[in-house]
Parts: C-alpha cells; sequence; structure tokens
C-alpha cells in the first residue's frame, strides 16, 4: 500500500479510503499516459497526481510534439486539451485514428457545452472532461479507460459472492436472491462490470442514467443507499464502498 | 469644388434620371404630334389641288388660262403655284419659270422643286404639286407651297418649353428638396444614435407619423431599442447576482482558509480546513457552470439535433429515477400518463427540465405530501404538468421566480442556487413551448407544447 502514504491533499484524494479505491492498479503499475496540455501548472499538478498513483507521465506541451510522442511512445492512455498551440487537441486525436491507433483519449476541455462534449467524442475521443474538475474525477476516468471491460459473451457476472443473471435479471448474494427494481439491476450491472473502480457521481449520471447534466440533489447517493442496503447485508462484509468526496467502488474484498 | 451635399444624394440622381426621362418622354411626343400634324396637312393640300386640277382640266383651253390668272389674283399670301407649259415644254402662262425637272406628269399629286417667278424668283422652293397632260398636249401644273411645317415646329418649340422645361425644373426642385430632407433626417437619426451609442439608452429615433416609410422605420428601430434597454438592464441586475452570489461562498472558502493556516495545528485540522474550503470553491463552480449552460441555452438555435422525444417514455424515466428521493423525504410520487405523446426536440435538455421542475417540487413539498406529474392532452397541445402539495408560488412571485437567482423568502433555508426555473425556462422557450405558472397553494407548473410543434 505505497499509494496511502500519498502526501497530495488535492481535492478528494485525501482519506485512506481514497488511496484504498486505487489500489486496484497496482496490477498494472507503470502504465504509460501521455499528457498534452499546454498550461504548465495544471500539466504539473496532473502529472504529479498521477505519478503518485504509480502512472509513468509523459508530457507535451502542444500538439505537434504531442502527436509525435503518441507515435513514438505509444502510451497506453492519453490525456488531450482541446485547445493547444500549433494543433488543435481533436486534431490531434483525428490524426492518430487515422493511423488506426486506438489508444483511449480523455479530452480536457474548458468549453463544457454538450455540443463540445459531442464533438469531442464524435472525432474520435473516449470520454470528456470539463475543466475545472477534481483530480480524483481524472484519475477515476483514466482508469476507467485503461481498464474498459471486453465485450464480453457471458451472460453471468460474478464478484466474490455476489452473481448476476444477465438474461434472468436476477441478483444473487452467495444463496440469499437479492430482490432488484430494474433500475437497481442497471446500476449493479454497471458496477459490477466494473468492480474495484472508483466510479463517480459524474461517471454514473452519464453512464447509468444518461444524464448530461448535473442535477441539484444527490440523486445518486439516494440510488447508492438503496443499492447497498439490497446488496449488502446487515452481517455481510461491504462490497459496495463509499469513497469519500470522490465516488463509489464495489469489490470483493473489505 | 466640392458639390453640394444633395447633388450627391441618392434621391437626387434618382429625381435626376426621372426628370430625364420624362423629358425624353415629352420631346417623342411633341415630335409625334409634330409628324402627325405635317403628314395630315399635306394630305389635305394634296387633296385640295388634285379637285383643282380636275376642275381647271375641265375646262377650255382658253378658259383654263384665265382660270389660273385668277387663282394667282385670290393669292395674297402666295402659297399657289400655277401654270401652263406647252408640249414643247414653253410657258404659257402662270408663276413658274419652267416646267420643274423632277415633276411627274399624271401622277398623284407629290413634293417637287420648283422655280417661281414672282416671289423669290430664280429661287428653288419646294412644293406639292401635280401635274396633267390636257389633250391639246398642254401639260397643267398645280402645287402648293406647304412649307407651313415651320410654323407648326414653332408651335410646337414653344409648347416644348413652355411645357418641359417648368416640369424638369420642378423635377429638380423636388428632387433637391427630398434629398436635403431625407439628409437632414438622417442627420438627425445620427445624432440620436450617436447618443445611445455614448450610453443613453433612453434615447429613442424620432418619428412622425406611421403612415410614412421612414417613420415605420423608426418606429421598429425603437421596438428594438425599447428589448434591448430591457435587456441590458436586465443583465447588469444578473451581474450584481451574480458577483453577490459567487462572492458569498469564495469569502466563506477565503476565511476558512485563512484561519486553518494560522489555528490548525495537525494535518487533520488542515484537511478538515482543506475539505470546507473546496466545498466554497466547489458552490461557486456549481454557479459559473449553471450560469454558462443558462446562456449556452439561450443562444443556441433550435439545433439539427432535435428529434422525436416520447414524453410519456422519459416523464416515466424522470419518475423512476426521482422515486426513491420522495420516498426519502416520504412524498407520493405519481406519473399519470394517459397517452402516448411525442414532440420534436432534443432529448437531453428536455429530461433535465422536466427533471428540474419534479426536483423542485419535491424540494419544496413538506414531507408526507404528494408529487404528480401528469401528461394531458388537450385541443391543440400537449401538456407536461408538474404538481405538488407544497407551499406553491404567489401571484406576486410568478414573473420573479424565473429570474436568475431569486429565491422566495419561504424558502432561504433550502439549499440551492436559484437557477433552476430560469434554466427550464431558457430550455422551454428554445423548443418554442411555453412555461405556464399557476399561483395559489400548491405548486402547478405546465411545459405546454403547441401541437403545430410535433414531429
Amino acid at each position: 500500500m505505497a499509494l496511502v502514504s500519498s502526501k497530495r491533499t488535492v481535492s478528494g484524494g485525501r482519506s485512506s479510503s481514497t488511496a484504498n479505491a486505487f489500489a486496484a492498479i497496482e496490477y498494472q503499475l507503470m502504465a504509460k499516459v501521455l499528457l498534452i496540455e499546454d498550461d504548465s501548472e495544471t500539466a504539473e499538478e496532473i502529472t504529479a497526481e498521477l505519478s503518485d498513483r504509480g502512472f509513468e507521465v509523459e508530457w507535451s506541451a502542444n500538439g505537434i510534439d504531442g502527436l509525435d510522442k503518441a507515435r513514438s511512445l505509444r502510451p497506453d492512455a492519453m490525456i488531450v486539451d482541446r485547445l493547444l498551440p500549433g494543433m488543435d487537441g481533436l486534431t490531434v486525436i483525428e490524426a492518430l485514428r487515422k493511423e488506426q491507433v486506438r489508444t483511449p483519449v480523455l479530452v480536457l476541455s474548458a468549453l463544457g457545452a454538450v455540443d463540445d462534449r459531442v464533438r469531442g467524442l464524435r472525432m474520435g475521443g473516449d470520454d470528456y472532461l470539463t475543466k475545472p474538475f477534481a483530480v480524483v474525477e481524472l484519475v477515476a476516468r483514466i482508469e476507467a479507460l485503461l481498464r474498459r471491460p471486453a465485450e464480453s459473451r457471458e451472460t453471468t457476472l460474478r464478484v466474490g459472492p455476489l452473481e448476476l443473471d444477465l438474461i434472468e435479471r436476477t441478483a444473487k448474494r452467495g444463496d440469499r436472491v437479492i430482490d432488484l427494481l430494474p433500475r437497481e439491476f442497471r446500476l449493479l450491472e454497471y458496477m459490477m462490470q466494473r468492480s474495484d473502480q472508483l466510479l463517480t457521481r459524474a461517471m454514473l449520471l452519464e453512464e447509468v442514467w444518461n444524464y448530461k447534466f448535473v442535477p441539484a440533489t444527490n440523486l445518486v447517493d439516494v440510488h447508492m443507499g438503496r443499492l447497498r442496503h439490497k446488496v449488502d447485508g446487515p452481517d455481510e462484509t461491504p462490497m459496495i464502498h463509499n469513497v469519500r468526496g470522490a465516488g463509489f467502488i464495489l469489490r470483493a474484498g473489505p | 469644388m466640392r458639390q453640394p451635399q444633395f447633388i450627391r444624394s441618392n434621391t437626387f440622381r434618382w429625381a435626376l434620371a426621372v426628370s430625364a426621362v420624362f423629358a425624353v418622354f415629352v420631346i417623342v411626343l411633341f415630335g409625334f404630334i409634330y409628324w402627325k400634324i405635317d403628314d395630315y396637312l399635306t394630305a389635305r393640300s394634296d387633296r385640295v389641288i388634285t379637285v383643282e386640277l380636275d376642275g381647271i382640266a375641265g375646262l377650255s383651253p382658253e378658259r383654263r388660262l384665265e382660270a389660273i390668272d385668277e387663282k394667282l389674283r385670290q393669292d395674297p399670301r402666295g402659297v399657289q403655284v400655277a401654270a401652263i407649259f406647252a408640249a414643247d415644254g414653253h410657258r404659257i402662262t402662270g408663276n413658274l419659270e419652267s416646267l420643274p425637272p423632277h415633276l411627274r406628269i399624271d401622277a398623284p399629286a407629290h413634293g417637287t422643286d420648283v422655280i417661281r417667278r414672282d416671289r423669290g424668283a430664280g429661287e428653288n422652293q419646294t412644293v406639292r404639286a401635280i401635274a396633267r397632260r390636257m389633250r391639246n398636249g398642254d401639260v397643267l401644273v398645280l402645287g402648293r407651297n406647304v412649307d407651313e411645317a415651320g410654323e407648326i415646329s414653332h408651335v410646337v418649340g414653344q409648347a416644348l418649353a413652355l411645357g418641359l422645361l417648368p416640369g424638369f425644373c420642378l423635377c429638380l426642385l423636388a428632387g433637391a428638396w427630398l434629398s436635403v430632407r431625407a439628409q437632414k433626417r438622417v442627420e438627425e437619426v445620427n445624432q440620436r444614435v450617436q447618443r445611445i451609442i455614448a450610453g443613453d439608452l433612453r434615447e429613442r429615433l424620432p418619428y412622425r407619423n406611421v403612415d410614412e416609410p421612414f417613420s415605420k422605420l423608426a418606429v421598429i428601430v425603437n421596438g428594438m431599442l425599447d428589448e434591448m434597454e430591457t435587456m441590458i438592464h436586465a443583465l447588469a441586475g444578473v451581474g450584481n447576482d451574480i458577483a453577490h452570489d459567487l462572492r458569498t461562498p469564495l469569502t466563506r472558502a477565503r476565511l476558512t482558509l485563512e484561519r486553518g493556516r494560522t489555528n490548525a495545528a495537525t494535518l487533520e485540522q488542515l484537511q478538515a480546513v482543506s475539505d470546507k474550503a473546496i466545498a466554497g470553491i466547489d458552490q461557486s463552480l456549481t454557479i459559473i457552470t449553471a450560469l454558462l449552460r443558462l446562456a449556452q441555452i439561450e443562444n443556441s438555435r433550435r439545433s439539427a439535433g432535435f428529434g422525436d422525444v416520447a414524453l410519456h417514455e422519459m416523464l416515466r424515466e424522470v419518475c423512476d429515477i426521482y422515486e426513491p428521493i420522495a420516498e426519502n423525504k416520504n412524498i407520493a410520487l405519481q406519473v399519470a400518463v394517459k397517452h402516448r405523446r411525442s414532440v420534436r426536440g432534443d432529448q437531453d435538455l428536455l429530461i433535465e427540465a422536466v427533471a428540474n421542475l419534479v426536483d423542485n417540487a419535491i424540494k419544496f413539498t413538506p414531507e408526507g405530501g404528494e408529487v404528480n406529474i401528469e401528461l394531458l392532452q388537450e385541443d391543440s397541445e400537449t401538456i407536461v404538468r408538474v404538481t405538488d402539495t407544497g407551499c406553491g408560488i404567489s401571484e406576486q412571485e410568478r414573473e420573479a421566480v424565473l429570474r436568475r437567482f431569486y429565491r422566495s423568502d419561504k424558502i432561504r433555508s433550502t439549499p440551492g442556487v436559484g437557477l433552476g426555473l430560469s434554466l427550464v425556462a431558457a430550455i422551454v422557450k428554445l423548443h418554442g413551448f411555453r412555461l405556464a405558472i399557476h399561483s395559489g397553494g400548491g405548486g402547478r407548473v405546465e411545459i405546454v407544447c403547441p401541437d403545430s410543434q410535433q414531429g
């Protein structure tokens, strides 16, 4: 648990439970991330945070250099700012996609409009994050990109004692049958496909509920509370964990 | 030398062009009249001399001589030409020197050159003449000087001068006057506009009566200025609100950080301080995000991304999402959908609008209350109605709730930034729908979609 002693008190990543949330990435330690961002201070923060989390980060301050590095270094994931000197971020992604480079890309942008987002994703970005963002959100999304669930033909999802039958639409924890509403089933399915990953509220809203905006009420917490109530019985080891200030994580262990 | 300004003006040039066309038209008209009259007079005189020739030809040769002499005597103006030439060509009587060389004998009357003996002797003169060979071989020539064209052209010229010149001058004067007048008004408008640019938003353009095009334009522009003035004032108000609403959480964050810096002794204390400060900054960011989003929606056009949105499904979905929240507050959230209705719109934005209404309804309804979502079909419109058993919106507040940052005094204690309904209103307006807020006990807000909007 080398990550526990993370000294950076960036928003979100400040309790030991947060560090736990990222412990899972140890198995793919030294994943290489290319960061193309022209603001050096932002880049420094992101680099430091990602290095602390065990990523190997390469930084490039403009689009042309970024494109070169993307070709030569073959990173596992990329973080690309939209507005870059030399070459626009989206152009970089487009160029790479034309060369059949399928490296997952997280687009960063100060342009938060729905249209911008759609354009960013259409040009080949895999995820879109609007500035300003919490660093924990960035890390969670990068990790999600690195561990995107493979298209699987499995009809049953299993995490520890938890079992989800996608055909029968039933859930079991050990021998205990869990009675889920359709919306709860959808949420649990999403979480089980991404077990051991930190899922932020924004990610859940976008992916599970298809909400492109942040509602006033803490919708996610309420839904998660209900699901947890059903999944984690009173004398069972909790599986759904609330990572303070960041999001939620589903894992078999404590 | 610089031309006077009115000469360069468009109005004046038009007037000049029109008067030139008018002058050409009048000249052509007069020319035509001249030509017609000339034609008529010639034809008449031809007839006269032919009849006379017939008469004289019917006389005996002696009587003919008398008739010719008589005729010439009775012609004080000297317009008549008459003569008899022998077969060998020498003159027997009459006022012609010789048989005109180009005169065709036994032809109908035509114009020819003659040399007279009496008036202007020896000079060539053009007359209309007719000649006929008598039975005894003599040639009888009768003619008439029709050189009255000069008189006619004189009259025509006079008429032209009398009619055309004043008309032309009048046109030019009118053009100059109109152009000067237009220039004056433009100058006046320019001065007022300059004042508006300088910041006097209450200034308006002058107008006289609405039937005149210039005044019509002024009224239209004034309407636009009214709208803009309202908007600018609203904007200024919003600016103040934004400053206030942003400053509060930022001030709190600053204070927290400042105190934490001096007082925090342990890492835990410092982290607690940071958490609090971050929360304050997050709230400011939330406000900025909401404002940007609002501006973005208000400024966007109907996008090509519009599609058919199944309202019945959408309402069920929103209800599904908010059910647990309502349950937590012990509020009965129900959706009543009788018909399947679709409208043209942006699915994401419409969900956001309805979700905002439901969110509000749940937030402002006390525990044990009710929130109902209904989809109604009226004569020519589809209505999404959200009702609750909360405190409702009073008559005086109906307009105000749509203002940015407006928060009723009754709900001061409930968290929120006061942008929700502004956002809903903007989304509804973007779709060409209508937002109806009913006052009175219990909240009732409707999104009214006219049928013309349905795809």
